[in-house]
């Protein structure tokens, strides 16, 4: 029942900031889509650096176990296919389950839309599934992380990430500023 | 602007030491802990009978995951319901949540026990077997021999948690161990393999 609790206020919490930086507007986010609008990939990026870097120092100073995480596993084919039909949807409704979620407590009728689509989604591949399952379990690739990719060392790629991330923060900032 | 600036700048500088501060983690991620395995095996906290089992799944014990390590055309001939196959060369290749209770078992649970030396050497801690596979899920759920010496209470428990999984309790004492009320049920099984 405590877990259903955070998880509720964790949700609340995630909604209501989607709703501050405006990601509750379909326009918006397919903008993202054209390059007309960069706050879905400013989110994205600050979201994956805070959470990147939370983690790595939490770990180093000995407040999170890092064993402990669970990692989900990487099934390759299925998951491209997942994302490209997902990125449809995504481009076609201008929301992803999250906003759909914001922009129905926000009052748009989009929001409902999508929320229908994506329950209609779930129904249709949970029937579907025992004819489908086993290209869902193809291709495996166990709990993927890039440290096991490149090989390179924890802090290393932590440092890669964190320059990708920053710069393509400020390159957005100077484009943004130059309109 | 200028409270992004700052936030961007302490990122990069989080970010560019984190090379030079070591390992975020606490432990090895992987190898045997041959003195934790060995405590496991002694005090029986390795494996979980089928019995046991059973009552886990039928109450519906949170985050209870049941794995198949058999193959995966024994998987389809039967299963232990809410089992779920992950034949034992594809373990490795897996991820386990930290709050989940895994259960192995195998066709008589020799290679459900490798299995969880598997798991235990990736680090896995939540990790039991059945020791006699589906044959003692077969013996001791599916057709138990109700003790002629158990009390009433016992042999209900026992009848009662047989028939939620569709099988048949047997009597003691009676002709080669007589079904009690319905005809038996579930699964011709043999014991075969590991």
């Amino acid at each position: 029942m405590n877990d259903l609790l955070v998880a509720a206020g964790i949700g609340v919490a995630f909604g209501w900031a989607l709703e501050c930086v405006g990601l509750g507007d379909p326009p918006k986010l397919a903008g993202q889509f054209y390059l007309r609008d960069f706050t879905v990939l400013k989110v994205m990026l600050s979201a994956m650096l805070t959470a990147m870097l939370g983690i790595f120092w939490a770990g180093r100073l000995g407040m999170l176990d890092l064993g402990a995480l669970y990692v989900p596993e990487t099934y390759l084919l299925p998951q491209l296919v997942g994302g490209l039909v997902f990125g449809l949807g995504f481009v076609l409704s201008g929301l992803c389950p999250g906003t759909s979620c914001v922009a129905l407590a926000s009052g748009r009728i989009e929001g409902a839309a999508t929320m229908l689509g994506l329950f209609a989604g779930v129904l249709f591949i949970g029937l579907a599934f025992p004819a489908i399952e086993p290209f869902y379990r193809s291709t495996p690739r166990g709990p993927l992380t890039l440290q096991l990719v490149t090989g390179l060392p924890y802090g290393v790629v932590v440092a890669l990430v964190t320059a990708v991330g920053v710069s393509t923060l400020a390159w957005i900032a100077k484009r943004e500023a130059a309109r | 602007m200028r409270l992004a600036r700052r936030l961007g700048v302490s990122a990069l500088a989080l970010g560019l030491v984190a090379p030079f501060v070591g390992s975020p983690y606490r432990t090895q991620q992987r190898g045997l802990d041959l003195d934790a395995i060995a405590r496991a095996i002694d005090e029986g906290s390795d494996h979980v009978t089928a019995r046991q089992l059973a009552e886990w799944i039928r109450d519906r014990r949170p985050g209870l995951r049941v794995i198949d390590v058999r193959s995966p055309d024994q998987f389809r001939d039967y299963a232990i319901p809410t089992a779920e196959s992950l034949p034992i060369d594809q373990l490795a290749r897996s991820s386990f949540a930290p709050d989940q209770t895994i259960v192995l078992y195998s066709q008589e649970g020799a290679h459900a026990g490798q299995a969880w030396v598997m798991l235990r050497a990736l680090g896995v801690s939540h990790v039991l077997f059945v020791p006699g596979g589906l044959a003692d899920w077969r013996d001791d759920v599916l057709n138990p021999l109700l003790p002629a010496d158990g009390s009433p209470a016992e042999r209900a428990r026992i009848a009662e948690l047989s028939r939620y999984f569709g099988g048949s309790p047997r009597i003691e004492g009676s002709q080669g161990g007589e079904v009690a009320g319905a005809a038996q049920t579930g699964p011709g099984f043999r014991r075969r393999g590991c």
